[in-house]
């Protein structure tokens, strides 16, 4: 090997570094360093000059090796290898000190940060001198792709993937596509419908040619890499047979069991046998094992009802015709490959019963937003009419803004739609009632398109607006005027007084919250969470919908609290991701991977155990293992499991890691 | 010179001022607002306009009744109620003259009290109370005290804790670090 010529240079990032870091002084140290032959600082290392500096220096300087000290690898590595490629020189003989994320962000003083910075760049530059070259992989990338989760962000993925031709398995937990969008009434600014324009969509990816759709079926494993993903799906047993039930709902008229009905927020009930709700896709019905008689009684041995299948023959009811109904299913698991995977958990509402004060679940007439939704749809339990639990129209209402949003007891985060379907709401009731409407708000925000007009739309309806977060929602009357009525009591922030304003009905704009099992996906699928506990994107503002586990991708309210524009804009934009991906038809893998030295295997075969992608093989002649080149990531865990310390991971050699430290201690 | 802002953020229950996004849940929540020249929510805003004079003489912090019903729902975690205290000790630390409330006597009478003794004295403290307030007033509730006296629940002789010295102590050092005496 031929001495090490290595070049060294420490970035500036404007402030971001030379604010904290004496730059100059660390390229002065670098320079005396053992095999550096050159060593600089530039304002931006990652602008074209900067580049243009390093190529420079390669072919007239006749460096071998180079060190960049600057911000993550995960930011800017590619780009300086593809700097040593453009010059002739192995990417593997490059090596970066994060002397921002690292050092400068985290550092105050800036003596510590620039001595911090000094022994990052020694270390960079000692084990820089033992790397290898190695060659990065271009593995295939198969054609399909996986969805999970049929909300609206779900279908919109699936349906612009499916419609360029390529395969979408689109998986939903319930028996329904349609996710939260389906339960909604209509949709703010526009005031479309939102079934309206949602089950087309829906009715769309049902028949697609291009999507399997996997209703009522949950991922229960994932394994491989970008490109080649298997995925094990369970299909959970709905009791009946999806290729002979017609939808005709016969069998839930026989059912004799009620329970409350998830898609009308419990508002109204529905069978144990039911159809999820009337424009289900598919449009079939499923059966609840929890509350199924049948079904329960075959725990005990007992054969009862089974109405649904056999009907009532004494009275010449007739069950089932087409025999659709099957009490021996059982869960079947299936398991897929894809290339890509997006996943559109989607979100749960904020429960308000946890905040005592606003009296949910104590107080009659005090509604969630969700539940208001139900009421005011015309396809809802009261079929459109707003009605106090007394049947009475109400003469007024009230609507509480930032209901588990904003507040630090539960959620930081503003939700983003509460002040816009709260408005939405205010112009509902208008239309439907002659209800005067309060909303107490603390800000509006109406940043999207026609949002500002719409509020705008609400005010000059006559809708008041009251600033002030209410302290209390209570039913004791203190005047004679508050008797019989909920009384919300807030401080009218822009006059400067406690008030008191009695109402009917008060409806509390529930934020959105990561799903409860969002914790359980995440370690599924290897996606972060961020603090908030929704699903974290690879870069915040350039990378939105990306993870980091390459070819898995994020979108909708998973990832954050968001409307349905900017969720259908997401959706389209993982879609583009995966496609992006499979019309490229390879992707490249890092060139480290592990090697076995056969002289030092005993043959124990642990790490083909530990192994999570099925790399390594056995060999029955020599008694070794072998890594399947093609098929190794480089995660070391066999490293880390081998016994007898017969496998080394290149790029991550003993020898380099021990220069890396030499180099930071000394 | 320091601002009325900073004042108030480095006494003790002050820190937490700038959080305030105004929202009015501690105005709401406070049953003593109808008396408060200024309410709680407004109070934040003055001293975030430094409005010194005008917060520092006013009457409302010292209408406090410490219920925390607005500490206990306020959405950022700010402590109105810790803030009305800091702008009492604030207030009596640089001598405003407060009008409107009696509370400041009230809590003077309690400390003389206190201080040096380690017991309240109540006979001691209401004498005090009222002749600072109105001795009128006092001489009005005779028969109360009479009542208390006869129970026995009026004694002559104030308590002592045990550890007199230990006391001085502590309120030596507190007003070392700079509490208002």
């Amino acid at each position: 090997m031929a001495e090490p010529r290595i070049g060294v240079y420490i970035c500036h990032c404007g402030s971001n570094i030379a604010g904290t870091v004496d730059v100059a002084d660390v390229a002065k140290f670098a320079a005396g360093l053992e095999g550096v032959a050159v060593s600089r600082d530039y304002r931006f290392m990652c602008s074209d000059p900067g580049q243009e500096m390093i190529k420079k220096d390669i072919k007239e300087l006749r460096l071998n090796r180079v060190v960049v000290a600057a911000c993550s690898p995960t930011m800017h590595e590619p780009t300086y290898r593809r700097v040593l490629k453009n010059a002739g020189l192995n990417p593997y003989f490059f090596e970066m000190a994060n002397i921002r994320e690292h050092c400068s962000w985290v550092t105050e003083d800036k003596a510590k940060a620039t001595e911090k910075a000094k022994a990052l760049v020694a270390a960079a530059v000692s084990r820089v001198a033992y790397n290898q070259p190695l060659e990065t992989r271009q593995v295939p990338v198969n054609h399909s792709t996986l969805v999970v989760g049929g909300g609206i962000a779900g279908i919109q993925a699936a349906l612009k993937i499916a419609d360029s031709g390529n395969k979408v398995y689109l998986v939903e937990k319930s028996g329904s596509i349609g996710g939260h969008m389906a339960q909604l009434d209509k949709t703010f600014p526009t005031l479309d419908c939102s079934a309206c324009i949602l089950t087309p969509k829906m009715t769309l990816a049902g028949s697609h040619e291009n999507i399997q759709l996997l209703t009522y079926s949950e991922v229960e494993e994932v394994s491989g890499y970008i490109g080649n993903f298997k995925v094990k799906i369970r299909k959970k047993a709905r009791y009946v047979d999806l290729n002979k039930c017609t939808g005709c709902g016969n069998c839930t008229e026989l059912c004799p069991t009620s329970v409350p009905d998830e898609f009308e927020e419990g508002l109204a009930k529905r069978k144990a046998i039911y159809k999820p709700f009337a424009q289900a896709v598919p449009n079939k019905v499923l059966i609840d094992a929890k509350s199924c008689l049948h079904i329960k009684g075959l725990a005990s041995g007992k054969d009862l009802c089974r109405l649904c299948q056999k009907g009532n023959p004494k009275k010449g009811i007739v069950g089932c015709e087409t025999g659709a109904i099957d009490f021996n299913q059982k869960d079947e698991v299936i398991e897929v490959e894809v290339g890509a995977i997006i996943v559109t958990t989607g979100y749960q509402l904020f429960d308000p019963s946890v905040v005592k004060q606003y009296g949910y679940g104590r107080l009659d007439n005090v509604l969630t937003s969700m539940e208001f939704e139900r009421i005011v749809n015309s396809a809802g339990p009261t079929g459109g009419h707003i009605k106090l639990k007394d049947g009475k129209e109400p003469e007024s209402i009230g609507i509480i803004h930032c209901v588990g949003s904003r507040d630090e007891k539960y959620h930081e985060y503003c939700s983003r739609v509460c002040c816009m379907y709260s408005m939405k709401f205010a112009h509902l009731i208008k239309e439907h009632t002659s209800a005067e409407v309060y909303e107490f708000y603390i800000d509006i925000r109406s940043f999207g398109k026609g949002y500002e007009e719409f509020y705008n739309r609400v005010l000059e309806e006559g809708t008041v607006f009251l600033r002030g977060k209410p302290a209390e929602v209570t039913n004791i009357a203190e005047k004679p005027e508050e008797k019989g009525k909920l009384i919300v009591q807030f401080e009218d922030t822009l006059i400067g007084r406690q008030r008191r304003i009695p109402v009917d009905m008060v409806v509390l704009s529930c934020g959105v919250e990561p799903s409860h099992d969002a914790a359980q996906i995440a370690r599924m699928f290897n996606i972060s969470r961020s603090a908030d506990g929704f699903f974290l994107e690879k870069h915040p503002k350039l990378d939105p919908v990306a993870t980091m586990t390459d070819g898995i991708f994020i979108a909708g309210c998973c990832q954050s609290p968001k409307d349905i524009p900017d969720t259908v804009a997401q959706a389209s934009a993982a879609a583009a991701e995966a496609l992006s991906m499979i019309s490229r038809g390879t992707v490249e893998i890092e060139g480290a991977t592990a090697v076995i030295n056969e002289k030092l295997c005993t043959g124990c075969q642990f790490c083909k155990e530990v192994c999570p992608y099925s790399a390594i093989s056995f060999d029955d002649k020599k008694k070794v293992c072998r890594v399947n080149d093609a098929l190794c990531k480089g995660c070391g865990a066999c490293v880390g499991g081998c016994p007898s310390d017969a496998i080394s991971l290149n790029h991550y050699t003993n020898e380099q890691i021990l220069a890396q430290m030499d180099g930071a201690l000394t | 010179m320091k601002s009325f802002l900073d004042e108030v953020k480095a006494t003790p229950g002050g820190e937490h001022v700038l959080a305030c996004i105004q929202c009015g849940t501690c105005t709401g929540s406070c049953p003593m607002a109808q008396y408060m020249e200024f309410p709680p929510r407004k109070i934040i805003a003055m001293i975030r306009a430094g409005l010194r004079e005008e917060v520092l003489s006013s009457s409302s912090m010292w209408h406090c009744l410490s219920c925390y019903s607005c500490t206990a729902r306020c959405p950022r975690g700010v402590k109105p109620t810790e803030i009305a205290h800091a702008l009492e000790s604030l207030a009596n630390k640089h001598g405003f003259k407060v009008g409107g409330t009696k509370t400041p006597m009230f809590y003077r009478s309690f400390v003389d009290s206190i201080n040096g003794r380690g017991r309240v004295f109540e006979l001691g403290m209401m004498i005090k109370y009222y002749l600072l307030t109105n001795p009128l007033a006092g001489l009005k509730i005779w028969k109360v005290g009479l009542q208390l006296f006869t129970h026995k629940r009026i004694p002559l002789k104030g308590a002592r804790i045990k550890e007199t010295g230990d006391l001085s102590r502590i309120l030596r050092k507190y007003k070392e670090i700079g509490g208002s005496d």
